[in-house]
C-alpha cells in the first residue's frame, strides 16, 4: 500500500536519449521534479519539447537514459518488466487523445480490461466497469462499441478504464485533444472532482490553456528541460465544481 | 495477479470473431489437412486389415506349393517349368511335420447359365477338404458333389446369386464353364450345392468360384498335373522347417509361399502406402501451419496498437503471448475437429476405391461378378482419432509461437503510436 510520506511521482535528473542511425536525439535532458500525492499538474510546452516522452518515462512504458523515476516511493529501476507491468496495472492510469479503445470490444469490455489482466471474476470486474461508465454518465452506452460514440464519449469510456482500478496517479497525453470545448469542460470537471474526492493524483500534458487553468500547478518543459514550474491558484470556475 | 485461463480463450475467441473471414480460411486449411491424414490412415489401415483378415482364413498352418511358372493361377504355357504329380504329392507328404497334402488344379473362365454370364474361376480339388482349408466356409444349399460324378459341381455364392441380375441359379441346374488359356470349349456341369457367402481369400475370391471334384477336373483337363498343392502342417510351428524341406528338395523349380510371410510381405507394402499417404497429409499440414503463421503475423501488426494499449494497461508479456497462442490452439481445436469430422466422412468415400472388393488379384478390377458389399472399409483406431484431434492443435500452438512471441516483446511506447 502506499504511504503518506512518499511524493507521488519523483524524478531525479531524468535524461532520454533517441538514437536513429548514428545520430542521436536527445528528448530529455534532465528532469528533476517532485509530484505530491493528490496533486493536479498540467504540463505544457512546444511539440517536440519532450513532455510526452517524459509522460511515457513517469507511466514506466519506456525506461529512462539515466536518472531515477521514483513513482511512490518505488524506483522503477528496481522493477523487472513484469513488475512494472504490474505496477502500471496497480497505481497509474491512461488517458490518451486518439482514446485508445479497443475497437472490437464494448465499452463495457474495454473499461474491464485492466482488471482481466488481474485475474478479477467476470461478475465483479462487471458490476465495477459499469459502476465506473455510469459515473462518467454512459451507463446507457456499456454495450456500444467505441464506432457507435461520440468522440466526448469515448474518452470518458477511456476515463472510466483508466480510473476502475483505482489508481494513484493518472497520467493524460492530451486528454481533451480530439474533442469539442464543451466535452472538454465536462471532462476537466470531473477530473477535478476526482482529484478531490478520491484524492487521485493527476499529471495532464497539455496544449489547451482551460486545462493549463484548472490545474494548481504547471509545469512548462522546452527542449528537453524543465523550462519553468507554477503554481497557481485555481480558477473558481473549476473550484466549485 | 494472474488472468484466468477463460478470460484468455474468450478474448482470443474474440479476437478470431472479429475476423471471420481470414480465421476460417486459416481454419480450413488445419481442417484440410488434418481429414487428409485421418481419411488416409483410417482407410490403408483399412486396406491392411481387410488383407490380412484374408491371410487369416487361411490357416496359419497351410503352405501352398506352385510349379515356379505359375503365381496367379492362370495355366503355364511354358513347357520347361516344372509340373506337380501325384509323385510330388507322395514326397512332401513324407516329409516331417506335414499332416496333409491337396493337389488342386485351377482355371480361370467364364462361367454362364440361364442368360447370366460371370469371369470366374474352376477349381478342381477334393471338395471335402474345402472346409478344412477354408475356415467357415459353409454350404448355402444342396449338398458337396460326389468325387465320382464329373458333371457334379458346387458353386461360389456370388455366382449363385450374381449382383444387378434377376437370373438365380437352382440346385442341379446345368451351368457351362468356357475356359480361358490353352484349353479351347466349354465343360457343363449341374450344380449340386451352392457355398454361403465367404469373400475372398488371397488370389481367389470364393464366391466366384465353381468347384468339382478331383477326379472330375484331371478328366476332363486331360492332365495328370496339378496347378498346385496345399501343404498342412502339423502346427503353425512346422510351416518354417517344411517350406525348407520342400525348398532344399525342389530349389528353385516350384514356389512354396505360407500365409505368414504373404502376411508379413502385405504388410510392408501397405505399411509403406500409409507412410507416402501420412506424408502427403503432413506436407498439406505443413501448410496449414505456414498459413497461421501468415494470418497471426498479418493480425499482430494490424493489432499492435491494441498490443501498445494492453501494454499500458499494465498485461505483462506472457499475458499477451498467452492470447495469441490462444488465437492460434483455438483454430487448431476448431480445425482439429472439424478436419476430424470431414476425414471421418471422407475416410469412406475412399474406401469405395481401394482394390480389395473383387479379391486380390483374384480377377479383373470390376468383373462383372463382384459384389459391391465387400468395400473396403476404413480403420478408425482410438490412437488415430486422438492424433487426429491432437496434432493439428499441436501444430497450431508451434505456428503461433513466434508471432505471440514477436507480438510480447513489442515496445509499448512505439507500438502506441503506430497507425
Amino acid at each position: 500500500m502506499s504511504s503518506k510520506s512518499f511524493p507521488a511521482v519523483q524524478t531525479v535528473d531524468v535524461t532520454k536519449v533517441y538514437r536513429s542511425g548514428h545520430i542521436d536525439y536527445p528528448a530529455l535532458k534532465g528532469i528533476s521534479l517532485k509530484i505530491e500525492k493528490g496533486e493536479l499538474v498540467s504540463i505544457v510546452g512546444p511539440s517536440g519539447s519532450g513532455k510526452s516522452t517524459l509522460l511515457n518515462l513517469i507511466g514506466a512504458l519506456d525506461p529512462p537514459t539515466s536518472g531515477r523515476i521514483i513513482i511512490d516511493g518505488i524506483d522503477l529501476r528496481k522493477l523487472n518488466e513484469d513488475n512494472l507491468a504490474v505496477l502500471r496495472n496497480q497505481k497509474i492510469g491512461f488517458v490518451y487523445q486518439t482514446f485508445n479503445l479497443i475497437q472490437r470490444l464494448t465499452a463495457i469490455e474495454n473499461v474491464e480490461m485492466p482488471l482481466i489482466a488481474r485475474g478479477v471474476s467476470e461478475k465483479v470486474r462487471r458490476s465495477r466497469s459499469l459502476a465506473m461508465l455510469n459515473a462518467v454518465g454512459l451507463g446507457r452506452f456499456a454495450n456500444k462499441r467505441p464506432t457507435e460514440l461520440s468522440g466526448g464519449e469515448q474518452q470518458r469510456v477511456a476515463i472510466a478504464r483508466a480510473l476502475v482500478t483505482r489508481p494513484a496517479l493518472v497520467l493524460g497525453d492530451e486528454p481533451t485533444g480530439n474533442v469539442d470545448s464543451k466535452t472538454t469542460k465536462e471532462i476537466l470537471s470531473y477530473i477535478v472532482q476526482v482529484n478531490k474526492t478520491l484524492g487521485t493524483t493527476f499529471l495532464l500534458v497539455t496544449h489547451n490553456p482551460e486545462v493549463a487553468n484548472m490545474s494548481r500547478r504547471v509545469i512548462t518543459v522546452k527542449d528537453g528541460l524543465i523550462e519553468k514550474d507554477q503554481h497557481l491558484q485555481r480558477m473558481d470556475s473549476y473550484a466549485g465544481l | 495477479m494472474q488472468m484466468r485461463a477463460s478470460d484468455v480463450f474468450k478474448l482470443a475467441f474474440r479476437a478470431l470473431r472479429a475476423r471471420k473471414t481470414r480465421s476460417f480460411l486459416t481454419i480450413l486449411g488445419i481442417i484440410i489437412g488434418t481429414a487428409i491424414i485421418l481419411a488416409l490412415v483410417a482407410s490403408s489401415n483399412g486396406l491392411s486389415t481387410g488383407i490380412q483378415g484374408q491371410v487369416g482364413k487361411i490357416g496359419a498352418n497351410t503352405l501352398t506349393v506352385s510349379s515356379a511358372g505359375q503365381f496367379f493361377g492362370g495355366s503355364s504355357s511354358g513347357t520347361q517349368s516344372y509340373e506337380l504329380s501325384q509323385q510330388d504329392v507322395s514326397t512332401i507328404k513324407s516329409f516331417q511335420g506335414v499332416s496333409d497334402v491337396i493337389p488342386y488344379y485351377s482355371q480361370r473362365g467364364t462361367i454362364s447359365y440361364g442368360g447370366n454370364s460371370i469371369s470366374g474361376e474352376l477349381i478342381g480339388i477334393d471338395v471335402s477338404t474345402l472346409s478344412v482349408m477354408y475356415k467357415g466356409l459353409s454350404l448355402y444349399s444342396g449338398s458337396l458333389p460326389d468325387s465320382y460324378d464329373p458333371s457334379a459341381a458346387v458353386v461360389g455364392y456370388s455366382i449363385a446369386f450374381p449382383t444387378g441380375s434377376s437370373n438365380q441359379l437352382t440346385l442341379n441346374q446345368m451351368i457351362s464353364v468356357t475356359l480361358g488359356g490353352s484349353t479351347s470349349g466349354s465343360l457343363t456341369f449341374l450344380a449340386k450345392g451352392i457355398f454361403s457367402a465367404y469373400g475372398s481369400v488371397l488370389f481367389s475370391n470364393i464366391d466366384e468360384t465353381i468347384f468339382i471334384s478331383l477326379q472330375s477336373a484331371q478328366l476332363l483337363l486331360k492332365t495328370q498335373y496339378f496347378s498346385g498343392l496345399y501343404v498342412i502342417t502339423n502346427s503353425a510351428g512346422d510351416v518354417a522347417s517344411v517350406q525348407t524341406a520342400i525348398e532344399t528338395y525342389y530349389g528353385t523349380q516350384v514356389r512354396v509361399m505360407n500365409a505368414g510371410s504373404m502376411v508379413s510381405s502385405i504388410t510392408s507394402i501397405t505399411s509403406e502406402l500409409s507412410v507416402f499417404l501420412e506424408a502427403i497429409g503432413g506436407v498439406s499440414l505443413f501448410v496449414a501451419a505456414v498459413g497461421i503463421i501468415n494470418t497471426m503475423f498479418v493480425s499482430v501488426m494490424e493489432r499492435t496498437r491494441e498490443i501498445g494499449i494492453m501494454k499500458a494497461l499494465g498485461y505483462k508479456s506472457k499475458q499477451i503471448m498467452a492470447l495469441f497462442l490462444a488465437e492460434a490452439s483455438l483454430s487448431g481445436v476448431i480445425g482439429g475437429i472439424a478436419g476430424t469430422m470431414l476425414g471421418y466422412v471422407l475416410a469412406f468415400m475412399i474406401g469405395g476405391y481401394l482394390p480389395l472388393s473383387g479379391g486380390f488379384g483374384g480377377g479383373p478390377p470390376g468383373s462383372s461378378g463382384s459384389s459391391g458389399s465387400s468395400v473396403t472399409a476404413p480403420v478408425f483406431t482410438s490412437e488415430l482419432i486422438v492424433f487426429s484431434l491432437l496434432y493439428p492443435i499441436g501444430i497450431a500452438v508451434l505456428a503461433g509461437l513466434y508471432p505471440a512471441w514477436r507480438a510480447s516483446r513489442m515496445n509499448a511506447v512505439v507500438a502506441l503510436k503506430y497507425e
